[in-house]
């Protein structure tokens, strides 16, 4: 039974971490069709701010504005110089945020070097839920993510931004026939996109390692769970989260981590090759 | 015909400088030969390991000098030449080549893994002295390569002993990446569990790619594992070890690796690092006089925030006086001559005294305790033999 609640937990726990990592690529991945490939560099960006800010000895909490400071005002260089010459050209934003992922890497390496940085838990401890102890930082997390979730979802539908956002994604010409700037309009979720990025990274900071080359494995993750869920919804996000976040969970538990390992790129492989377009597709 | 003659003049042209290069290389290898000694440095530049190499750069750097205000090795000035060995075996052995053949280096140390090890001693193929520097799995002794790391048995055996018996334990839990160190490691890890009437309560071998635990983790508190051995690399080890923090498990299990250096516990931190073992034949605290002489000089030529000082990188101090201690006694950089003459090579470093039997260098190991992010020696175990490998 113990078993079985912390399984539940860990289950509960990787598939919202996930998908707050995926959120921001699948924002510029798949509203704005540019392949992000420094998405990771972001996540890890934010976990330096936190990082920063510790050294500062301020609280925890202002490594949140600081990582999304950051992100934002990077993300709004990139898109302003690079990206913004490159919609619909999809292959170049590949290589393009490629190189500037290498950049921010190595920029990262000579301010902070390669060492490996620990950051503080804020929550230290463990809390006792279902009679299993779990880590009462990640239970902390868990509830963030969903609030975040929440209130994305509501922005996304409800809001006259977010509206403005779904009819550039489905007919950029008519949105700007009505006088959408669509210029802004992507520059606007670009930033936001990656923020979200940013944020994961602040936040995950105190449970991970952190160290320059971090993003790798991030984007990575994301990527598998944008191939399961699609692009264009918040729905698919969370269900190709589920899916990469459960299936690895399962798998290795009953048998061991290289198993588990391999059906998460046994399942993209197999999304990749017979449903390309992922659970959820609106396009 | 236009584009026929370009072609025709091409290929003279550059025949031409292909035979002006080779005569030019051969003509610097022959000046090297009566010149400087130049020395192949293999580290880690780039790559995972990419960590380790600032370090590596700078305690070579220090050895090379030492060796050169002493008289050089032979009674030539020692040159070190940085190879990167950070990339992928066939890449590695390419510069090696690179390095021997082109720039004549006759002599190298490595600091590597053992995937690019194998294909060094390929390429060398007993004609150019090697010294393998870093610790390893052990079970190696090829000719013309002088292994001064730790092995298992020097390390893993009396640390395990100890901790048993002082901190009684008895249920063993294995945790490892996928490859032939941590696989051979905790086979002489289980010998001595069996021996000493222990149990093995979990085996798992972790891919590279996996830094999420939490299963394993789960599994360790099922089966009630008093004592964790690690052989996670890098950051997998730094992952592992704060997950492991963060459940609360650190206050009553027990964690012990040869790899849990400086810059890993630093990942760690302080607030996750309780009760971790860590036992290699250097840490950067280590009391002695010779120790602390080093690592004072190491300061004082590369300044207070130089790249922190752990076993694998000043394994690179002890990797060239080996080599200039073996030259000395063999009196020439022949392999033939110093394979005989590394039998019974003895010499003090930063370590303590070494004495090499089988290829191999027997010392003092240390088991040290993680302090917040700091490791306090709690037990040296004297003049460790490294087993033998070398019978027939």
């Amino acid at each position: 039974m113990e078993a079985f609640a912390t399984f539940l937990l860990n289950f509960v726990y990787v598939s919202a971490i996930l998908a707050l990592v995926a959120l921001g690529l699948a924002m510029v991945f798949g509203l704005l069709g540019v392949m992000n490939m420094a998405h990771g560099e972001f996540v890890m960006l934010g976990a330096y701010s936190a990082y920063v800010v510790q050294t500062a000895q301020i609280s925890f909490f202002w490594a949140i504005p600081l990582a999304i400071f950051v992100s934002a005002i990077l993300g709004f260089l990139i898109e302003w110089s690079v990206i913004r010459h490159l919609y619909n050209r999809a292959f170049d934003t590949l290589l393009a945020t490629w190189g500037l992922a290498i950049l921010i890497r190595k920029g990262v390496e000579v301010v902070f070097t390669r060492d490996y940085k620990s950051v503080n838990q804020v929550v230290p401890g463990t809390v006792e839920l279902f009679g299993v102890n779990y880590p009462a930082y990640r239970l902390i997390l868990i509830s963030i993510i969903i609030c975040i979730f929440v209130v994305l979802l509501l922005w996304y539908q409800r809001s006259k931004v977010g509206l403005r956002v779904r009819a550039m994604v489905q007919n950029p010409g008519l949105a700007a026939a009505i006088g959408i700037d669509i210029a802004i309009l992507s520059r606007v979720t670009f930033v936001i996109g990656v923020s979200t990025a940013g944020l994961a990274g602040a936040l995950l900071a105190p449970l991970v390692r952190v160290e320059p080359y971090i993003g790798l494995d991030y984007l990575l993750s994301s990527f598998f769970i944008l191939v399961v869920g699609g692009l264009g919804s918040i729905e698919g996000l969370l269900i190709g989260s589920t899916i990469i976040g459960g299936t690895d969970a399962v798998i290795s538990t009953i048998f061991d981590k290289t198993a588990g390992y391999m059906s998460v790129l046994i399942i993209s492989i197999l999304f990749l090759w017979l449903r390309p377009d992922g659970i959820f597709y609106r396009r | 015909m236009n584009s026929f003659m370009k072609r025709r003049d091409f290929i003279k042209k550059s025949l031409t400088a292909a035979a002006t290069t080779a005569a030019l290389g051969g003509f610097a290898s022959r000046a090297s030969a009566s010149g400087h000694l130049k020395i192949g440095v293999m580290i880690p530049l780039s790559g995972p390991a990419g960590l380790f190499g600032p370090a590596s750069k700078n305690v070579s750097e220090m050895a090379a000098a030492e060796i050169n205000a002493a008289g050089g090795i032979l009674g030539r000035q020692v040159e070190i030449v940085l190879g990167d060995a950070g990339l992928s075996p066939s890449e590695v052995a390419q510069t090696a080549l690179k390095l021997w053949r082109g720039e004549g280096c006759e002599a190298f140390i490595g600091m590597h893994d053992s995937a690019v090890r194998g294909a060094l001693i390929n390429v060398f193929k007993a004609q150019v002295p090697y010294v393998y520097c870093p610790n390893y799995e052990g079970g190696e002794c090829a000719d013309g390569v002088y292994y001064v790391g730790e092995t298992p048995a020097q390390s893993v055996v009396p640390s395990i002993e100890w901790l048993a018996a002082e901190k009684k334990v008895k249920k063993f839990y294995l945790i490892g990446n996928d490859y032939n160190w941590p696989r051979d490691t905790n086979a002489i890890a289980k010998e001595t569990i069996a021996k000493l009437g222990g149990e093995v309560v979990g085996e798992e071998y972790m891919p590279f790619t996996v830094d999420n635990f939490d299963s394993s983790l789960a599994k360790m508190k099922e089966t009630g594992a008093e004592l964790v051995i690690i052989t996670l690399v890098g950051g997998a080890s730094v992952s592992f070890n704060r997950a492991f923090a963060s459940f609360g498990l650190s206050e009553n299990v027990l964690r012990f690796g040869t790899l849990i250096d400086e810059n890993t516990l630093m990942g760690i931190g302080a607030e996750n690092s309780k009760n971790i073992y860590s036992a290699a034949g250097y840490f950067a605290n280590v009391q002695t006089d010779a120790a602390k002489a080093f690592a004072q000089g190491y300061a004082s030529k590369f300044g207070s925030d130089a790249a922190v000082l752990n076993a694998l990188s000043q394994s690179c101090y002890d990797g060239l006086i080996a080599l200039d201690t073996i030259a000395e006694r063999a009196g020439a950089l022949d392999t033939k001559a110093m394979d005989k003459a590394a039998e019974g090579m003895e010499y003090d470093g930063p370590r303590g005294h070494g004495t090499m039997k089988n290829r191999h260098l027997a010392m003092d190991i240390y088991l040290a305790n993680a302090v917040g992010a700091e490791f306090k020696i709690v037990q040296s175990f004297k003049n460790q033999e490294p087993g033998n490998f070398c019978k027939a």
